[in-house]
């Protein structure tokens, strides 16, 4: 009785079920998969351990390693110049500096071996005219460290726009505060700029490392056997889904450590950005400094996007009489089609659920909130498989043979990835007092009234971020479309994978270049968005 | 609310505007190939016999998983492979069923047929060796096992384990030579490698060429796309290496191939559309066209391989029961690991 009257009294019960419901819907595909094969057989792990764990574990480790130092060279140091130097082409670059988020990173990945490779352009025009001198270009190129840098090129932005916001937030009190007591400008940077922004770059690096992780045709193609390559090895090269689960149960417990390990960081350093201290005036660089300023700014994006999207424009260029543009538009406007009804779902789902986490204060909505976001650790092609066992083995949903149509298409997107879309709209909620609503509740309005009248408008442009990382990645999916695709369904991004991985550069680089050219425009458009909220608070 | 619910109506009427295949005149084929001239094969075929030709491409174990998944309810008529060894696995699943038809029969050549008449083979590939034609001496080359000779210790090349074209050659190996035997030979040639192994087939050609190493196992129809290829600088790569088909000998088991094939699924809707297109595929112009276009060899034996192709030589196939490509697979991937062949 005591229980069924707390339940009772429990304020928003219809969102606080509702929200639930469609949390367990979305973790289906998970929790099946797990419960139908999850046994610890001894075999598999003694096989595992004994041969490959060791191998495995290094190589992960050590290209997150990589990867994440040069994301963070490429990221956080033209985030600080931007955010506080005034200098020609500040704009430009705050913009161009987020570009290379368009190109997915097998694409990177690709790109740079070919160009790199013996009979790539760069070796090609040496041997041709400097034959002494192409010796030393003459290298193996396909190794963890060229990866690493590539991954950390393609992926650097998140903690560019990470810090860059941070940056601009700390607010000219402290560095005022800092440079009255006589700290260097690299001392200041250092010692107070980079503490206390430390919540937000680990946030950002934190996608950084969930990227890696789930990373598959690059990692292949350089021969790198981290879990993922593991994972896949395992299950569908030998069939053993024990080995596999394991596998992937080692990859969410990882994941799992660097969460707390973010929530201490977080703990440690709790400081709140005050509302009227940003930096207002940039200060003007001493004339040296400009050339840190210019090369380090135009590094990451030479090397992150110029290159890369011109050797692509090239490619397209020569092979401009095979185009074929009615096949080149279609395959545009599948991918727009789905990744824009994915995308708009998942803010939905995501504003629900952050809403309801809000309004309920109970412990479980948090927990739910949380459970749900962890599509986006998991990767692709464990979700694919797992809705697939979901559809067929469920009597109820099996008559219907659903896989292969585009519902089940959509469902397995928004559950990988809802964190993606929720993380904006996370931190803009934070940042909004309790007192809205109270107000508002005590002007009479429903639950459904005050998300529409007040936190619609209010996150208005949260949402709008939160659509276009969103739509990007979604963009750049591969394996989950692969595996679940209806008949005659092609995206960009599988087109461009299959030529790729039949090293036709050439024959790809159309379909790479529209992904490029959609996701530029999309981010372009973000950042003026990002600047505006910058600007705002 | 009412606009939640004009927006879930747009998705259920956008999300139905996929082509759902229906039971008329169509085949639907989960293809493990992506190659552009299945398109143009499909294209002919569709203006031939007014049958409507709809694909899924994906990798094959995933199309596996899909299909075993999917049951009876599953639209799949036809499983198209490029290896044996999964077409094995498909019907050790249950998931195929004989193929029934004297034209196919006719057509394709007795050493590559499946003794159980599962599948078929439409095209077929070598995995041959090449070596540099400035450092290498083809009279020093003969045999699989060859390759492990201390003479070529730092010197060979050869793509990951996780490909499924190495893990058909020893699997090979396993059913010619026996599991211990096998595992001698991955652990020795592992001795013998000029670096990790990485990259595709292509980038072990191109690594000879830059001086990476002097041999390198790949598969036959790479070579002909380098010679093929716009690039000059890849002609000029596919030049510089000389083509040898290792087991040649007398008493040797031939050159390891395997082939790109089709199964017949179990519960296949459209049966004797799948068929047609099966009849079509095997016949002289469609092998024509593969020949000459992704430099396969053809299943057909009254079609000839392509130019470039037939200056290799004919040479002789390792004609083994090409199931056991499957059989052997995991017993492969355990091999590759314990010698450390990444």
């Amino acid at each position: 009785m005591e229980i069924i009257k707390k339940i009772v009294q429990i304020e928003h019960k219809r969102w606080i079920i509702g929200s639930s419901l469609i949390a367990l819907f979305l973790l289906l595909p998970i929790i099946f998969l797990f419960s139908n094969i999850f046994e610890i057989e001894q075999s598999s792990f003694v096989y595992l351990w004994k041969n490959l764990l060791l191998d495995y574990s290094f190589n992960t480790f050590y290209l997150i390693a990589i990867t994440s130092l040069f994301a963070l060279l490429f990221g956080i140091f033209p985030a600080w110049y931007v955010s506080n130097y005034k200098f020609k082409f500040r704009v430009f670059f705050d913009i161009a500096l987020f570009l290379p988020l368009a190109i997915p990173t097998y694409i990177m990945a690709f790109t740079y071996s070919d160009l790199l490779s013996y009979t790539g352009p760069l070796q090609s025009y040496l041997r041709n005219n400097y034959p002494d001198f192409s010796n030393i270009f003459n290298n193996d190129y396909l190794q963890i460290e060229i990866l690493g840098i590539l991954l950390g090129l393609a992926l650097y932005p998140y903690v560019y726009t990470a810090s860059r916001v941070s940056f601009s937030l700390i607010g000219s009190t402290y560095i005022n505060m800092s440079k009255n007591l006589g700290l260097s400008s690299t001392k200041l940077f250092f010692k107070v700029i980079i503490p206390l922004s430390k919540p937000a770059i680990f946030s950002g690096l934190f996608l950084v490392i969930m990227e890696v992780l789930n990373e598959y045709g690059a990692v292949k193609y350089f021969g790198v056997n981290t879990y993922t390559t593991g994972i896949f090895r395992a299950w569908f090269s030998m069939g053993n889904e024990n080995t596999a689960i394991q596998l992937a149960c080692l990859l969410i417990f990882l994941v799992f450590i660097i969460l707390f390990i973010e929530k201490l960081s977080h703990k440690k350093s709790k400081f709140y950005y005050s509302a009227n201290s940003k930096i207002e005036k940039l200060s003007t660089p001493t004339s040296n400094k400009y050339l840190y300023i210019y090369s380090l700014c135009s590094l990451p994006f030479i090397l992150g996007f110029l290159i890369p999207f011109f050797y692509i424009l090239n490619n397209s260029i020569l092979n401009f009489k095979n185009i074929d543009f009615s096949r080149l538009f279609e395959l545009s406007l599948n991918s727009i089609q789905v990744s824009t009804i994915s995308t708009v779902l998942i803010i939905i789902i995501a504003l629900l659920f952050l809403y309801v986490e809000k309004i309920s204060k109970l412990k479980l909505s948090t927990f739910i909130s949380q459970v749900t976001s962890l599509g986006y650790v998991i990767p692709g092609a464990v979700i694919g498989l797992g809705v697939i066992l979901l559809f067929t083995k469920i009597p109820m949903l099996s008559s219907y043979s659903l896989v292969g149509s585009f519902y089940v298409l959509i469902y397995a997107y928004v559950f990988r990835f809802l964190a993606v879309g929720k993380s904006p709209i996370k931190s803009s909620l934070e940042k909004q007092p309790e007192s809205f609503d109270d107000t508002a509740k005590t002007l009479g309005l429903g639950p459904f009234k005050i998300l529409q009248k007040i936190h619609f408008p209010i996150n208005r442009l949260a949402l709008i971020t939160a659509f276009i990382v969103t739509f990007v990645d979604l963009l750049k999916e591969l394996p989950i479309t692969l595996i679940l695709r209806p008949f005659n369904f092609d995206t960009l991004a599988t087109q461009t994978y299959e030529f790729a991985i039949e090293e036709m550069m050439v024959e790809s680089s159309s379909y790479s270049l529209a992904i490029i050219l959609i996701g530029s425009v999309m981010l372009v458009f973000l950042k003026y968005i990002i600047n505006k909220q910058i600007n705002a608070s | 609310m009412k606009r939640i619910v004009v927006f879930i109506s747009m998705i259920l009427v956008l999300s139905s505007c996929g082509e759902a295949p229906k039971k008329s005149n169509e085949i639907n084929l989960y293809s493990q190939r992506h190659y552009k001239v299945d398109e143009q094969q499909y294209k002919v075929f569709e203006k031939e016999t007014g049958i409507k030709v709809n694909v899924v491409k994906a990798n094959a174990d995933e199309l596996i998983e899909r299909l075993k998944n999917e049951g009876e309810n599953s639209p799949a008529d036809l499983f198209i492979t490029v290896d044996a060894g999964k077409l094995q696995k498909a019907k050790d699943l249950d998931l195929l069923q004989k193929i029934s038809s004297p034209i196919i029969n006719q057509n394709v050549d007795v050493d590559l047929k499946d003794v159980n008449g599962y599948w078929i083979p439409i095209t077929y590939r070598a995995r041959i060796v090449v070596y540099s034609k400035d450092r290498g001496d083809v009279s020093e080359l003969s045999t699989y096992d060859n390759l492990t000779d201390e003479k070529w210790r730092n010197k060979v090349l050869v793509r990951s384990s996780s490909n499924a074209y190495n893990q058909a050659l020893l699997s090979s190996i396993i059913a010619n030579t026996g599991e211990e035997s096998a595992s001698k030979w991955a652990s020795k040639l592992v001795k013998n490698f000029a670096r990790d192994p990485k990259g595709n087939d292509r980038d072990q050609v191109k690594a000879i060429t830059a001086g990476q190493g002097d041999l390198a196992i790949v598969n036959s129809y790479y070579i002909g796309l380098l010679l093929s290829s716009e690039n000059e600088e890849e002609i000029k790569a596919g030049n510089s290496v000389g083509v040898f088909f290792p087991n040649q000998g007398e008493d040797e088991s031939g050159s390891h191939i395997n082939v790109s094939g089709i199964g017949l699924a179990k519960n296949a809707p459209n049966k004797e559309n799948a068929i047609k297109l099966m009849e079509f595929l095997t016949s002289e112009s469609a092998q024509k066209t593969y020949t000459d276009t992704s430099y396969e060899y053809p299943a057909n034996p009254n079609v000839e391989p392509n130019e470039i192709v037939k200056k290799w030589g004919s040479f002789k196939k390792d004609i083994l029961d090409l199931n056991k490509l499957g059989v052997f697979r995991n017993k492969a991937i355990e091999i590759f690991d314990k010698s450390d062949w990444k």
